[in-house]
């Protein structure tokens, strides 16, 4: 056990009578609280989170593939599904999820089965929504709310990261998206810094001047904007000020370790902005990077391939460019529904249910599919149709973020940490 | 009605008042101001024509396959040009450029500024851009680049303000649609589900309606065994995608044989590619072999004539002009509205004009945060510069987190204030100000001359562009903030045309936009 013992839920040492100052208890902020209630369940999560949502619905059933299945090779043409052999058969997955069933990663993922061969990489099947929801937006808006069903969303107000966030007593530039705003999971944390790239700085333009006239025109104002614009100078100039500079005054050239190597792709420039946050020890706890492209009705062969390719490679780069950090940081990747089992016309997928989701870091229990796998005969199918959810996406997150955060929830342990 | 309600109704009825048109709006009042902003004559608007026929956007690139290299200045020539000259574009066998592929989203995009800046037929040009975050395509994907000019002409600016049903039919049709949620490759067997589920849940009946939770089955949902149901579940999904199969492009795709569809890029309906057998529909029997067409026509007719497209679309429609959520009591009248003017030809027209002549439109304050390209057109119109679009420009609004005709999912761009507040986006609002007032983009100069006939104090200037951009008397805090910051004497003289006078007033502009009250509409 490498993470940190401070295995006490919030309820019990407020009922300790340490109600006030609690985050400024020294070395308390790193620590994740779990639920209350009868059991005292000694979770302890991650102590800085990387979400990368997959925004479209990805068609895990073509990253994460039961290649010998005769359910799925039967329902799908060949390059709609991963191949047992040939040029570019997938790559086999020692699993005991299934026994008998050969799980293989997309010939793409090479890079993630790597991760997983080295014991740093879990893979969650059948993960997601109890929600029958095939809408992208509801079942978005329920994963970043952190509810289970639509009836929720009209009472809970906040996101689940902004929720994890408020119980560790985390502010500021605690939080960023690597977007140009932030995703509903933060919201009701207020100050979330939003910002895709840091490589041109992010002085407000108009030099020191403009700095002066901005933070005189927000002091005291009110307003969404101004209280936006007040955060945004203060978390701008506090992550500008630790950009290394060249003797021109621009900004130096991010120098990757680990060997790492971005694409200039979404999820490539998203992960390098987070590493290099990372880095600067600004006491960044959660990073959320969106990455689109992944709702493949029509042409999905070739476009799925590059999707997959990308965020591999971008993960795989991330991991070892943040090698020093491996035992605080975890990842965990999603994706608001997989897709229909049954391929269309169009070379493509319609929405569906059950996907997989991917967890990563120094503390992930690796190497290992986790869940319950429920088959693809028609029988076993959600509504005949998709993957059935046997995890909901929440028992993932809650290993990570304490199932406090999720309201009127519970679950047995996943074992998602080591 | 007084000037600062005039000021308040044109922040939100147009891009923005120009100097002197709260003044004018309140002589006219509001009932005639908008029976002539809802009746736009194309052929009366000289002055956005002109600046339209003088626009030039750059294009460059070098030589490759099958092309020679190319840098010049060029018109918006697309805009005029059918979607049959264009549509070899998205062909990508054919030798262009990529910045060729791509310069219809420029040109359109380029238009869009002009016609929000100078066009004088401003509630028009706000409800195309609501129609076109409704009615999403993303011009991302060539095909839909190369359709998007018939697509902005044809469809958006010819039903804006007219009838939603025949709308719906148009968009239904439309190359950019039928390209971007893939209903032209959807076939009879395994239909293509993308364009019948985003037509009930961002088209229509609205996400509230989605009934899949609750309902398994068609017969359960509440009134649909009577033929109104409540709302719809995937089972409506699956059969208005059978009903919409052969809606298709001219695309040049196969049919059989050795027989191909040319490739024009037009709309064609294809006979042997749709399901022709009996459908059920928000409770409605499709009997099986119906006349060409008819089974996707009639879906569009339930989800025009269904309450909960009446109180979704009525809701955005608020949502644009009053408030993130506006009152339920003005979206309720706005729904009646909608409905018993459902086949009208002007339906639109009359919904739009009941909002902005309710009590609750009175009363309300600003609290919309503009989107980046209200904050830029708004900008240009207060300080009545002579704005042009440039390529400059336009990547820097690329940047600002509303890439024109580029966003990816079909949403459109988010209508909420939350969404236009990261860190980053806010820093690029006030490059957008600093770079229109100083002119880096060469989108015009600012003439200080204008609202400063002569030599002016520094706190004249900060009040008197706190005048003319936030239509209301200077705010003292706002003024010594600016002076402040930019060390600036409150009675140093600043001199209109002279360099170091222009530059410090042009900077003031910039920060008295930066102000709260001209980032809210």
């Amino acid at each position: 056990m490498t993470h940190p013992s401070f295995a006490v839920t919030r309820r019990r040492l407020l009922q300790g009578g340490l109600a006030t100052g609690l985050s400024l208890i020294p070395g308390l902020p790193h620590v994740a609280y779990a639920a209350g209630g009868a059991a005292p369940a000694a979770v302890t999560g991650a102590e800085t989170l990387v979400v990368v949502f997959l925004r479209g619905g990805a068609d895990t059933l073509n990253l994460v593939a039961p290649v010998d299945d005769p359910d799925y090779r039967a329902a799908r043409p060949p390059e709609l599904r991963v191949a047992e052999d040939g040029p570019a058969a997938g790559v086999r997955l020692a699993q005991s999820l299934a026994p008998g069933v050969d799980f293989r990663l997309h010939p793409e993922a090479a890079p993630l089965a790597e991760l997983y061969q080295g014991g740093t990489l879990a893979i969650i099947h059948a993960a997601g929504l109890s929600d029958g929801t095939r809408s992208h937006f509801v079942a978005q808006d329920l994963m970043e709310r952190g509810v289970g069903g639509e009836a929720e969303l009209s009472r809970v107000g906040t996101g689940w990261a902004a929720r994890w966030l408020a119980e560790n007593g985390v502010s500021g530039v605690g939080a960023m998206s690597a977007a140009s705003n932030t995703p509903a999971a933060l919201m009701g944390y207020g100050s979330a810094l939003a910002v895709a790239d840091l490589r041109s700085g992010l002085a407000p333009p108009g030099g020191a001047q403009a700095a002066d006239v901005l933070a005189g025109l927000f002091r005291g104002a009110d307003g969404p904007y101004a209280s936006a614009a007040r955060s945004a100078l203060s978390g701008l100039s506090t992550i500008d000020g630790q950009l290394p500079r060249l003797p021109d005054g621009k900004v130096a050239p991010y120098a990757a370790e680990g060997g790492a190597v971005y694409e200039e792709t979404e999820a490539g420039r998203g992960l390098q902005t987070v590493a290099r946050l990372l880095k600067m020890d600004i006491g960044l706890r959660l990073a959320w990077v969106d990455v689109g492209g992944w709702d493949t009705h029509e042409h999905q062969p070739g476009r799925f391939s590059n999707a997959v390719r990308q965020l591999s490679r971008a993960l795989a780069a991330f991991y070892a460019d943040s090698h020093r950090d491996h035992g605080r940081v975890t990842m965990v990747v999603l994706s608001e529904f997989g897709r229909r089992l049954r391929g269309n016309k169009s070379q493509g997928t319609d929405h569906g249910h059950g996907g997989a989701m991917l967890a990563l870091g120094g503390r992930v229990a690796g190497g290992r599919m986790l869940g319950q796998w429920p088959g693809l005969a028609s029988h076993q199918l959600d509504r005949g149709v998709d993957l059935a959810v046997t995890t909901d996406y929440r028992a993932v997150l809650a290993e990570l973020v304490g199932a406090s955060v999720f309201p009127n929830w519970s679950a047995r342990r996943l074992g998602v940490l080591a | 009605m007084d000037d600062s309600f005039s000021t308040r109704a044109l922040t939100r009825l147009t891009f923005g008042p120009k100097p002197g048109e709260a003044e004018a709006l309140r002589r006219t009042g509001l009932p005639r101001w908008l029976d002539e902003q809802l009746s736009p004559a194309d052929g009366q608007d000289e002055a956005c024509q002109r600046s339209l026929d003088a626009c030039r956007l750059r294009i460059k690139y070098g030589a490759g396959d099958g092309w020679t290299a190319v840098e010049e200045m060029r018109p918006l020539a697309s805009l005029t040009k059918p979607i049959d000259d264009l549509w070899p574009l998205s062909d990508g066998k054919k030798p262009f450029a990529g910045p060729e592929r791509q310069f219809p989203r420029l040109e359109v995009t380029a238009a869009t500024l002009i016609r929000a800046v100078h066009s004088r037929w401003q509630l028009r040009e706000v409800l195309v851009d609501f129609w076109h975050n409704h009615f999403n395509v993303n011009a991302g994907e060539q095909a839909v680049a190369a359709a998007l000019p018939s697509y902005d002409r044809d469809v958006i600016r010819r039903h804006a303000l007219g009838n939603f049903r025949e709308f719906l039919e148009a968009v239904g049709g439309s190359g950019a649609m039928l390209v971007y949620l893939n209903n032209r490759s959807s076939r009879a067997g395994s239909a293509n589900e993308n364009y019948a589920r985003e037509l009930f849940e961002l088209h229509g009946l609205g996400r509230d309606a989605y009934l899949n939770a609750l309902y398994n089955k068609w017969r359960e949902v509440p009134g649909a065994q009577a033929g109104n149901p409540a709302g719809y579940i995937d089972q409506d999904v699956y059969e208005a995608a059978r009903a919409f199969t052969g809606w298709a492009v001219e695309d040049g795709a196969g049919l059989g044989g050795e027989q191909r569809l040319p490739a024009t890029g037009r709309f064609v309906y294809v006979e042997s590619w749709h399901d022709n057998y009996q459908k059920r529909v928000l409770g409605r029997e499709f009997d099986p072999f119906q006349a060409p067409m008819d089974d996707g026509k009639r879906v569009l007719s339930l989800v025009a004539d269904h309450p909960a497209t009446a109180l979704h679309l009525c809701r955005k429609l608020c949502a644009r002009l009053l408030s993130d959520d506006p009152p339920d009591s003005l979206v309720k009248a706005a729904a009646q509205v909608w409905t018993e003017n459902r086949r009208k030809p002007d339906q639109i027209r009359r919904v739009v004009r009941a909002i902005a002549l309710s009590r609750e439109f009175a009363d309300h304050q600003a609290s919309k945060v503009k989107r980046p390209l209200e904050l830029v057109a708004s900008f240009a119109r207060a300080t009545a510069v002579d704005f042009t679009a440039t390529n400059g420009l336009i990547g820097e609004l690329d940047g600002s987190g509303q890439r024109l005709f580029g966003c990816p999912p079909p949403t459109g761009y988010p209508d909420r204030n939350e969404a236009w507040l990261g860190a980053a986006a806010i820093r690029r609002r006030w490059t957008l100000l600093l770079g229109l007032a100083e002119n880096w983009w060469k989108t015009g100069p600012l003439d200080t001359g204008l609202p400063f006939p002569g030599p002016v104090t520094a706190q004249a200037a900060t009040d008197g562009w706190q005048r003319a951009l936030h239509g209301a008397a200077p705010d003292p805090a706002v003024t010594q903030a600016i002076l402040i910051g930019m060390k600036l004497d409150p009675a140093a003289t600043l001199t209109p045309g002279a360099k170091d006078g222009d530059a410090k007033l042009r900077r003031l502009a910039a920060y008295v936009a930066m102000a709260p009250r001209f980032q809210a509409r």
